[in-house]
């Protein structure tokens, strides 16, 4: 019996002993957050650079804690369990899903006075209309990205890439894959409607006829469609697994692929496409506000880390002057001609109520068809 | 086969005057012993099983949630007419109900062999080896593996390379995206779930039942199916029952191997908490009237294996 | 059972063990490719991404996070469940029905629903989103499990062996420890191990309930948003290999003394 207990004794020390050495770290890490105060910030992967994080950690004595989220919704989730004490200082919410974030009063606005860098900011952005809410801002917007036609060069050719009906052509079925929600819009665009239904704000019938349309254009092609997808990396594991020729995607995920050497294009076609938006907004009662002011002031900086955010995500910075900081290859897969410019609109947000209560159930009838 | 030292301390225990006056405390007749047994799992059943969804039931019943501020809340049973009366919702919480049974039948068939092979005709000495072999595997994530089977299935994948390379096909088949690929995700997942029922059942089965079927005449097949399937039902049943909820919860692996022909429950239920729009309740409506569902078939299924036991055992 | 039957079986259980691996030698191949996503063909090799593993302090202690909270949470599991499950096997009582389905609960619900029934719940509960929810999240979850599989065992504890102890004079609490629970622990090891397994790989609850600490998964899941890299793989392959050891060590552990204690 007593030997029975020491060798028992012995496992649990040898398990505690382990276990403390590699949790270690983690307690070690957070000692070191009382010195200069911290701030919380949730963001995408890739958002904010290594070492710009390093840099300013040890500039400044303030703690980086950056929780990775991987999508809008996930945020809302998150933040609203979370009222009325959130525990993040900094979130990273698209332009067009301000209006979810505002209405629940889970954003403070931003203060641009607080900023002497928002001037370094390409006014594109900053000064849009999208950005300007009951004449406040909301975000200090960082990257860009647009629903772009991505296809395998070496089985598309670019001239069949002109139009996005490409994508539902006989030649390539079973080849194809997209992201219904933004499809719907891509669609209703191509028809000739506005994606963003801020022309049918007072007619709500005639949105829904539209909305219908497109819909039965989506379910009358299912079986061309490989697959529906939700993420970057399926679309990007599909092309690299050679599943699909061709497809819809955001230009981050694609300019990934490029930046990697696959034979991969993308390219804005001649009906148009749509663009949003990655912010940076403070939350309403941060805890840590003052040290994410200074933080964003920080990381509106330098050009070099618009550049640096850019090479890493695929998306476009909104910073000034990043152009020359890239490599060919980085800026072939971030710049598109002021033809394909001309077409692009950025998503806004003032009649989402209205076309995501139709096009949501549509989505759902699509999938269920 | 007691340890010689153990006896005594068992004894010294029994005997020691606070124990017994405290057993005799807690076990003053069978009332009270329940008693005693029964306070802490009630406890912990109410507030932590319960608790959390009660509040999810408090949820789907209101109008909106997250509130926002300034507006009120009303109590509203639509979210759950939502369900029966918009018909594009029955189609995946059906095939969720149907791919759930018809997975967990495969998983069962597949893992039989296994559990059987490993509780029968390995040593006991190799038995925990083998059976450590088969659960390494499952240690790493879900998503990972995941996307290791679309290494294997996809049209450039390790599937169709072979097929490819030993001439059996010219062009690749595409596996990816189907009831398929997504079956072969789902069985992938939940095979220990049902392998270690399986092989507990069979493990502690006494051969010297299938021996005297054996003295007796019968063949391997009879033997098989008047001894050893039935005394493993109990095994069976657990191991299916397990499955079969784990399967109607998979939400990443249909999502990434499936195509748009298999679009699962889970999904439908997600979207209400992933896309624009505050369908908070919607969301919580749907979820309850999927586990009631789950419920009810596991009740069902378990109603009849209880039967089919009661039958067979004299 | 004949020779050409047993061959057969044997080799069902091979073709098994080889579906069940082919994913694995394909994860643990892909974390050599020298590329930015996986996939065949694999046209140049490199040792990077496993070299980073090891210099990234982020994913050992992430590694470590994860596994604590497995160890913590399938102990308060495998106690409550273990518990409910004598409960409720071999006993008729009003009621038993409902506490059996309230028991099952937390393994229907889908994972996002439960994540966010539970943030709110421990919201309520005044639990800060960390470790201790993590861990009470997935000991919650898991009980289910527990339940199921020690209830299957104990089922086919003959009675008459309880029956007999009690004859001879011990009280109930002693009946239990000596006669009921060495049976169950077949089951008990298995439940364990199960629970283990939920706990590490779940992605779901440790996303809403955690903080600024991810588990492993959570890591994963991040990540992914930037393409399924070598760099993943070559983390989920050491978290495996790291997972694996500790399993074989606890097995050849638990064979010592079990051993020793013959002896």
């Amino acid at each position: 019996m007593s030997h029975f207990d020491s060798t028992r004794r012995r496992f649990l020390g040898t398990a505690a002993a382990g276990g403390t050495i590699l949790v270690a770290p983690a307690y070690l890490r957070r000692a070191h957050a009382q010195g200069g105060g911290e701030v919380n910030i949730w963001t995408y992967n890739d958002f904010v650079p290594e070492d710009f994080k390093r840099e300013f950690e040890s500039d400044t004595g303030i703690k980086v804690n950056i929780r990775l989220v991987d999508d809008q919704g996930k945020q809302f989730n998150l933040l609203s369990a979370e009222q009325p004490e959130p525990t993040v200082d900094i979130m990273t919410v698209a332009g067009h899903r301000f209006l979810q974030f505002i209405d629940n009063e889970l954003l403070a606005p931003l203060d641009t006075d607080r900023l002497k860098n928002w001037g370094r900011i390409n006014p594109t952005f900053s000064e849009s209309d999208w950005a300007t809410i009951n004449g406040h801002k909301w975000g200090a917007p960082i990257l860009s990205g647009m629903e772009v036609l991505a296809y395998n060069t070496e089985l598309v050719s670019a001239e069949e890439a002109r139009s996005w009906d490409v994508l539902f052509s006989d030649k390539y079925e079973g080849r194809t894959a997209y992201i219904i929600q933004d499809m719907m819009s891509i669609v209703m665009l191509k028809m000739g409607y506005d994606g963003n239904m801020i022309a049918y704000l007072d007619d709500p019938e005639k949105a829904a006829a539209i909305v219908e349309e497109a819909k039965n254009f989506l379910i009358d092609r299912k079986h061309l469609v490989r697959k529906y997808y939700d993420g970057g990396a399926e679309f990007q594991q599909m092309m690299v697994n050679q599943d699909i020729a061709l497809g819809h995607a955001w230009n981050g995920p694609a300019a990934a692929l490029i930046n990697d050497g696959f034979p991969l294009e993308i390219t804005i076609p001649q009906e148009g496409s749509y663009g949003f938006v990655y912010t940076y907004n403070i939350t309403r009662n941060a805890p840590n506000e003052d040290n994410a002011y200074r933080f964003l002031d920080a990381i509106l900086a330098a050009p070099e880390i618009g550049a640096a955010m850019t090479r890493a995500s695929g998306f476009i910075s909104t910073y000034k002057d990043v152009d020359p900081l890239l490599s060919e290859l980085e800026r072939k897969s971030t710049s598109f001609s002021d033809e394909e410019l001309a077409g692009l609109q950025f998503f806004r947000a003032e009649a989402n109520d209205l076309k995501y209560g139709l096009v949501d159930p549509a989505v759902e009838a699509i999938k269920a068809a | 086969m007691v340890e010689s030292d153990q006896r005594p301390f068992w004894g010294r225990l029994s005997g020691w005057g606070p124990y017994r006056s405290s057993m005799r405390l807690l076990s003053a007749g069978p009332r009270r012993q329940f008693l005693v047994l029964v306070t802490l799992p009630v406890l912990w059943v109410l507030t932590q099983h319960l608790g959390p969804m009660v509040q999810m039931a408090s949820v789907s019943l209101t109008d909106a949630y997250p509130v926002a501020p300034g507006t009120e809340t009303h109590w509203t049973f639509e979210h759950y007419l939502k369900f029966f009366t918009d018909r594009i919702f029955w189609m995946p919480f059906f095939r969720t109900l149907i791919f759930a049974s018809v997975f967990t039948f495969v998983t069962l068939i597949l893992t039989y062999p296994v559990a059987y092979y490993l509780a029968r005709h390995v040593s006991p000495k190799n038995r925990m080896l083998l059976l450590l072999l088969l659960l390494i595997p499952f240690w790493v994530g879900e998503i990972v593996r995941t996307y290791a089977i679309m290494i294997l299935l996809g049209n450039t994948g390790a599937l169709n390379l072979l097929l490819q390379s030993i001439g059996l096909i010219e062009r690749p088949i595409p596996f990816m995206y189907t009831s398929f690929s997504m079956g072969v995700g789902i069985v992938y997942l939940t095979a220990l779930y049902m392998l270690l029922p399986l092989y507990s059942a069979l493990e502690k089965l006494p051969r010297s039942l299938n021996e005297a079927g054996a003295d007796l005449g019968a063949g391997a097949w009879t033997r098989f199916r008047r001894i050893t399937l039935p005394l493993t039902l109990e095994g069976i049943t657990s191991g299916c029952i397990l499955v079969f909820l784990i399967s109607t919860g998979f939400y990443a692996t249909p999502v990434l191997l499936g195509g748009p022909s298999t679009t699962v429950f889970a999904q439908t239920i997600a979207g209400f908490f992933h896309v624009a729009g505050n369908e908070w309740p919607t969301g919580a409506a749907f979820a309850t009237i999927m586990f009631l569902a789950a419920l009810i078939v596991t009740g069902v299924f378990q109603k009849l294996m209880n039967g089919l036991r009661r039958g067979d055992v004299r | 059972m004949n020779r050409g039957n047993r061959v057969l079986l044997s080799c069902v259980y091979w073709a098994f063990v080889l579906y069940v691996f082919v994913p694995l030698l394909l994860m643990i191949l892909m974390g050599f490719k020298d590329s930015k996503f996986i996939g065949f063909p694999i046209r140049s090799w490199t040792l990077e991404w496993y070299q980073g593993v090891f210099a990234d302090t982020e994913v050992i202690s992430t590694f470590g996070y994860s596994m604590a909270i497995a160890a913590l949470s399938t102990l308060v599991s495998v106690l409550v469940g273990t518990w409910i499950a004598v409960l409720l096997e071999g006993r008729r009582f009003r009621g038993r029905t409902i506490l059996f389905g309230l028991t099952i609960l937390p393994a229907l619900i889908p994972g996002i629903i439960s994540a966010i029934a539970f943030r709110i719940y421990a919201r309520g509960l005044g639990i800060e989103p960390g470790m201790g929810a993590i861990v009470w999240a997935h000991a919650v979850h898991n009980v289910p499990f527990v339940v199921l599989v020690v209830m299957a065992r104990l089922s086919t504890l003959p009675k008459s062996q309880v029956e007999a102890a009690r004859d001879l004079g011990a009280d109930p609490l002693i009946s239990f420890l000596r006669i009921t629970l060495p049976y169950l622990i077949p089951s008990i090891l298995g439940a364990t191990v199960f629970c283990l397994l939920l706990s590490f790989d779940d992605f779901i609850r440790s996303y809403f309930l955690g903080g600024y600490e991810p588990t492993l998964p959570v890591l994963i899941f991040a990540k992914l948003r930037s393409g399924m890299s070598p760099e993943i793989n070559a983390i989920a392959t050491v978290a495996l290999v790291l997972t694996a050891v500790i399993g074989i060590w606890a097995e050849r552990f638990t064979r010592r003394q079990a051993r020793e204690s013959d002896a």
